[in-house]
């Protein structure tokens, strides 16, 4: 089943080498990260090794090569966001989920601190599982998270 | 002058969806003379005469960098546009999207056939997912009407543009990482020589200019070069867009002639500091930029060797006294932890371990140790590593203890 769908993937992109770092975004969007069986398929459709498709996978944030968690946080800390308190927000989510910025531990959640998204003039920025959240708050971020939990 | 737009001039004026709104504008009209009255090299040598230069940070004459592919017999040539934009406190190259996007297909389809190149690029930030469909729609309306495509109003020049999206990284905003991500290898800087001009992408010689000096085309075409070099700065002219954010009373996103202070961005642009507020520092062009204090708010904001503060990508970051300096330090130093590609030992490492510090900054656990070790960090990443990510990534750390915002 997996397999016919990378391979329906697949055939949106002509195997050119300028075709492989969007044929890996979609599909690590598309199954959640680059799983090694998919790796294998792309090589061979690219006509490149698999470990080609590895480091250039597991270079770009937005593609990921491990199983992501089932909810995935992820809170601006460049200056704009810093100064508009987005580390009293990280320092909040560590507090009610019990995790810790960066770890894999939990398998449920996941928060990660990122670079700048350009939305400076709405800060802090958080996205929950790909969805935008900006000037988030103290109180507003309970009820953001409320909606996933 | 301080009414003069260029980038800005529609803003607002125009619906950025509709080509039309555009074009009784005058837009377009600049691709019209460039084919139907110039010729390539006509155009290279206004730009040329114009003085402008990489609006990206670098600051590097764009005339010059088309001449040098110009003037390459190579069959094959390649001009990108590059939208990666990542900086932190950046977002011009949106707005510019946002609001109009047009000026920008105009700006990259006259550089393209300048140089004679047959494809271009547009390379766009990955998040930046609603400007790409803005795009994709301006390019269909565009090519609808033969200003892209084959025999581009009626004439024998022909031209294909695809949008490019990247996955992720600052780095990419470096030309040569840029080009090793569409090739679809990791985004780590080439060495340089040789540079994109003469071996780019795939191999052939290739322009990648950033979206905001491009935006400055059209306008140089149609009122000549010699205008636009009265604009502004001597040794940079023009306009340049500024983004002002923090602890002003008006934040957001003006043009303004290069050249002007950062205290006359601050007072007559933005309204002055906020209300409340007392001023400590501002930082001048994202993570990677200097910290001015009060005094020294009379610097220009220009480009080329000799200025005293580089602007950067013109963002300039207020911060005030009620701002803790060790979250902002760990805020630098991890954007840099986060983005460097690895590829050298001094950033990678020296990238690190100012995280490290900065984390134990925070935690009051600083030693002697540490203390020592900052410099030598600090002098490591400015004279050894291989690209300018990581030469710059101590400038606010270095400033910061400089100007005792940061004391021990």
């Amino acid at each position: 089943m997996i397999r016919k769908t990378i391979q329906n993937i697949l055939l949106e992109f002509e195997p050119k080498a300028k075709n492989i770092l969007p044929a890996l975004k979609k599909t690590s969007a598309v199954f959640g990260y680059v799983s090694e069986e998919n790796a294998k398929i792309m090589a061979e459709y690219f006509g490149v090794s698999e470990s080609k498709i590895f480091e250039t996978a597991s270079f770009y944030d937005e593609i990921r090569t491990e199983k992501q968690p089932d909810i995935l946080i992820q809170i601006c800390n460049s200056a704009n966001c810093t100064i508009n308190n987005s580390f009293e927000i990280i320092g909040e989510v560590e507090n009610l989920l019990k995790i810790k910025a960066g770890s894999s531990a939990s398998l449920k959640f996941k928060l990660e601190e990122i670079s700048c998204l350009g939305r400076c003039a709405d800060g802090p920025v958080m996205i929950v599982n790909g969805k935008i959240y900006e000037r988030v708050t103290k109180s507003s971020l309970h009820s953001i998270l409320e909606e996933y939990l | 002058m301080k009414d003069i737009k260029i980038i800005t001039e529609h803003w607002g004026k125009i619906n950025p969806l509709k080509i039309e709104e555009y074009i009784n504008f005058g837009g377009y009209g600049a691709l019209e003379k460039f084919v139907l009255k110039m010729n390539p090299e006509k155009a290279i040598e206004e730009i040329q005469k114009s003085g402008l230069c990489g609006r990206g940070g670098a600051g590097f004459p764009t005339g010059d960098k088309l001449e040098m592919v110009a003037k390459n017999t190579s069959e094959t040539k390649y001009f990108i546009c590059n939208l990666e934009e990542s900086e932190p406190g950046t977002y011009k190259d949106r707005l510019i999207v946002d609001n109009n996007p047009h000026i920008l297909l105009e700006g990259i389809i006259i550089s393209a056939l300048s140089i004679g190149a047959k494809k271009a690029f547009i390379y766009i930030n990955g998040n930046y997912e609603k400007q790409k469909e803005i795009l994709e729609k301006a390019l269909a309306q565009s090519r609808e009407k033969k200003y892209w495509g084959e025999n581009i109003l009626g004439s024998a020049f022909r031209l294909e543009i695809e949008i490019y999206s990247g996955a992720g990284a600052y780095i990419c905003g470096e030309e040569t990482a840029l080009i090793n991500s569409v090739e679809g290898n990791r985004g780590e800087p080439k060495l340089r020589p040789p540079f994109p001009t003469e071996v780019g992408l795939f191999g052939s010689p290739t322009v990648v200019d950033n979206a905001e000096t491009i935006a400055n085309i059209p306008w140089i075409i149609l009122n000549g070069g010699k205008k636009y070099s009265a604009i502004g700065s001597k040794n940079s002219p023009g306009t340049k867009i500024f983004l002002l954010n923090g602890a002003v009373e008006k934040p957001g996103t003006y043009e303004a002639p290069t050249g002007i202070t950062v205290k006359k961005l601050i007072d007559e642009y933005a309204g002055g500091i906020k209300k409340g507020k007392e001023f400590w520092f501002a930082q001048i062009g994202g993570a990677c930029g200097k910290l001015l204090l009060e005094k020294e708010l009379k610097v220009k904001m220009e480009f080329g060797k000799e200025c005293e503060c580089p602007l950067g990508s013109g963002s300039i970051l207020v911060v005030d006294k009620s701002v803790n300096i060790h979250d902002l330090l760990i805020s630098w130093t991890d954007f840099f932890r986060r983005e460097s590609c690895g590829k050298c030992v001094p950033c990678r490492e020296g990238t690190f371990r100012l995280w490290e510090i900065a984390k134990r900054f925070r935690d009051g656990k600083i030693s002697d140790r540490d203390k020592k070790a900052i410099e030598d960090i600090l002098w490591t990443l400015d004279n050894t590593t291989f690209c300018p990510l990581g030469k710059f990534a101590g400038t606010a750390f270095r400033d910061a203890i400089a100007k005792n915002i940061l004391t021990f």
